[in-house]
């Protein structure tokens, strides 16, 4: 069978010769090790910086063979507490990033648009709502719920609740958007600024009424920020161990999500069991998101930019883009906080503020450049 | 393998049914056009047959299994489609799309393999789409781009082909293109069934017509059987003028149909 060479074709070919330079430019391998290159270099500065005096390389190495078992520690015990805090928050913010990276990598593949993230659609709101109801159900007023200085079983419970808190939104998102198996891509954005709006109020009403119990009040504020500082073995174990867990969906979600790029009808042809796809992308994203503002708080936008951009540098195959956003994650989480602990010394801004500014411009960016599919919706 | 569908019937929210007790088979080697007017409920057949909705009653099946007993990767196997159109159009290249077509053959977690680059290649060169493999999909004339949706099933290696209207807004030698492509298909043993409007591709390649009304199979028969004025009257009405041509592929007259107004 021969078929003509016409004009259309010879200028599709030109044309698709530029974009398929472009979409090469760098390889997932590559971009992954320039990832993890920059990720170590943050490590690196994340243990050295701080709101008290830097820490030399001999110090952090022995204070960290001490957190470990591996050896004495440091001979100044304050000295051992602040290296050992570094170090955890060094590791507690590389698993949030990189879960709140992952989690909206998934939600993306999940509603096939680039502007669904954790945040934007509500589910870090729904995680902080139930991590608040949580902790107005067992703290009784008492401090001992102070996301630093957390202990027993309350962890565990914020975890829960904050988990069935972003899986109640997911769900009910879901539910409301979908019709006849499609999403509506205007009602998720719509459902997603009123569900954070509702949940925006429930917070207000709750620490309104919380406002005589100041350590409640502080504990339920610091949720609204995000707090990076202070963490402990636990809070690494919660988000770690939760990490895990949604990252283990990547290979039984990653190729499939590919096949809904152009349809989840067009993916049931080819095979694709959608519905359980959908339902294990959309509980490891919702994990991912409510470990992470079980740990920390609400940290919005990074679900959002660091996808978007993993995309734009190495294509849209999920099977490279979801493990490179537990890369691309804590680069931005950590390098933003450690960027700005060296900028702003002891008047560092809480993580939630600081990724709110940035992620807020880069979203409008997002609707700008993507203007004429917008005015299409 | 043969697809056959059994008192098929199906209903969308609201009074009209859309697919009414469809009984009809698509044998080995067939290529069997489903024609009828606009909302006769042929694509929601063809969904029917693909299992993309479930029926309301009857079943469909493929050889001797049940479509509605088989897992998703168990039906893709047996049964490729091509969509009218994609809802998007991804930004992937040509290859990696039509790999897509493999999913259901892939091991876990969808590691291609020799055997999968091949058939992804194979099917590539039925389709005269070889060249296209590293160029973008969205980057596709339309003609290229409905060879491509081809190329994508015919990686599945499954013996039934189901295509939902695949000459729409292409240019009359693309349309005898690609139903030459699908009528190449029936040679290697597949049972091909396509939806479309074109009465006179219709008439010149498939085997059988079936002709879909409210629901219901109005006709079933060759095209000089169903193409002729007092069945297709009550249908599409009185405005077409009748004749026949031999057909390219075996010079044997075929009927033709023309939206005509004659005196």
């Amino acid at each position: 069978m021969t078929v003509p060479t016409r004009c259309d074709e010879r200028d599709a070919t030109q044309h698709g010769d530029r974009a398929a330079r472009r979409t090469r430019s760098t390889s997932p391998r590559a971009l992954a090790a320039w990832l993890a290159v920059a990720l170590v270099a943050c490590v690196v500065a994340g243990v050295r910086v701080g709101t008290s005096d830097s820490l030399g390389f001999g110090d952090l190495a022995r204070g960290g063979l001490a957190m470990v078992g591996l050896g004495e520690p440091l001979e100044s015990r304050g000295l051992q507490t602040i290296c050992e805090l570094r170090y955890w928050r060094v590791l507690v913010s590389i698993g949030v990033g990189a879960a709140l990276a992952l989690s909206g990598g998934l939600l993306q593949g999940v509603f096939r648009n680039h502007l669904a993230s954790p945040s934007v659609l509500g589910v870090t709101s729904g995680a902080s709502l139930g991590a608040s109801v949580a902790i107005l159900l067992v703290a009784g007023g008492g401090s001992f719920l102070l996301i630093d200085r957390v202990g027993g079983a309350a962890p565990a419970l914020i975890t829960a609740f904050a988990f069935a808190g972003a899986m109640g939104v997911t769900v009910l998102i879901t539910a409301i958007a979908t019709t006849g198996g499609r999403v509506s891509v205007p009602t998720l954005l719509l459902v997603g600024i009123a569900l954070n709006a509702m949940i925006g109020g429930a917070l207000a009403a709750m620490q309104a009424w919380a406002l005589d119990d100041s350590d409640l009040t502080r504990a339920m504020i610091t949720w609204t920020f995000g707090r990076l500082d202070d963490r402990s073995a636990w809070h690494a174990g919660v988000v770690w161990s939760g990490l895990t867990l949604s990252a283990a969906v990547i290979p039984f979600t990653a190729f499939e999500l590919d096949l809904f790029a152009a349809g989840e009808e067009d993916a049931r042809g080819l095979g694709v069991d959608t519905r359980r796809v959908k339902l294990v992308a959309l509980a490891g994203a919702s994990l991912a998101a409510a470990v992470a503002v079980s740990v920390c708080g609400q940290i919005a936008f990074v679900g959002l930019v660091v996808p978007h951009v993993l995309r734009l540098l190495s294509g849209p195959s999920h099977r490279s883009l979801l493990p490179l956003c537990l890369l691309g994650g804590p680069v931005l989480v950590l390098g933003a906080d450690v960027a700005q602990r060296l900028a702003l010394g002891a008047n560092y801004l809480p993580p939630g503020v600081v990724m709110s500014m940035l992620g807020g411009p880069f979203f409008l960016y997002l609707l700008l450049r993507n203007k004429r599919a917008v005015e299409a919706w | 393998m043969d697809v056959r569908a059994e008192g098929l019937r199906f209903d969308y929210p609201g009074p009209l049914r859309a697919v009414d007790g469809v009984d009809f088979t698509a044998r080995e080697g067939e290529l069997v056009c489903v024609i009828g007017p606009n909302g006769a409920g042929k694509s929601t057949l063809l969904m029917l047959l693909a299992g993309m909705l479930d029926p309301d009653a009857g079943a469909v099946r493929l050889g001797d299994a049940t479509l509605a007993d088989l897992s998703p990767r168990d039906r893709a196997r047996r049964v490729g489609v091509v969509p009218q159109a994609l809802d998007r159009l991804p930004e992937v290249h040509v290859r990696e799309f039509v790999l897509g077509g493999r999913y259901a053959h892939l091991p876990a977690f969808g590691r291609a393999r020799t055997r999968d680059r091949e058939a992804v290649d194979a099917a590539l060169a039925a389709c005269d789409a070889a060249d296209l493999g590293e160029r973008l999909l969205t980057r596709l004339s339309g003609g290229q781009r409905q060879r491509v949706l081809i190329a994508r099933a015919l990686a599945q290696e499954a013996p039934v082909l189901l295509v939902d209207e695949p000459t729409n807004s292409l240019d009359p030698e693309h349309q005898l293109t690609i139903f030459e492509l699908l009528a190449q298909q029936t040679c290697e043993g597949r049972a091909v069934v396509v939806v479309t409007h074109d009465l006179n591709l219709a008439s010149q390649f498939a085997t059988r017509l079936v002709l879909v009304q409210a629901g219901r199979i109005a006709a079933d028969g060759p095209p000089a059987e169903v193409l002729r004025p007092e069945v297709l009257r009550g249908v599409y009405g009185d405005r077409l003028t009748y004749g026949s041509l031999p057909a390219t592929a075996d010079g044997v007259a075929r009927p033709f149909v023309l939206p005509w107004r004659a005196q």
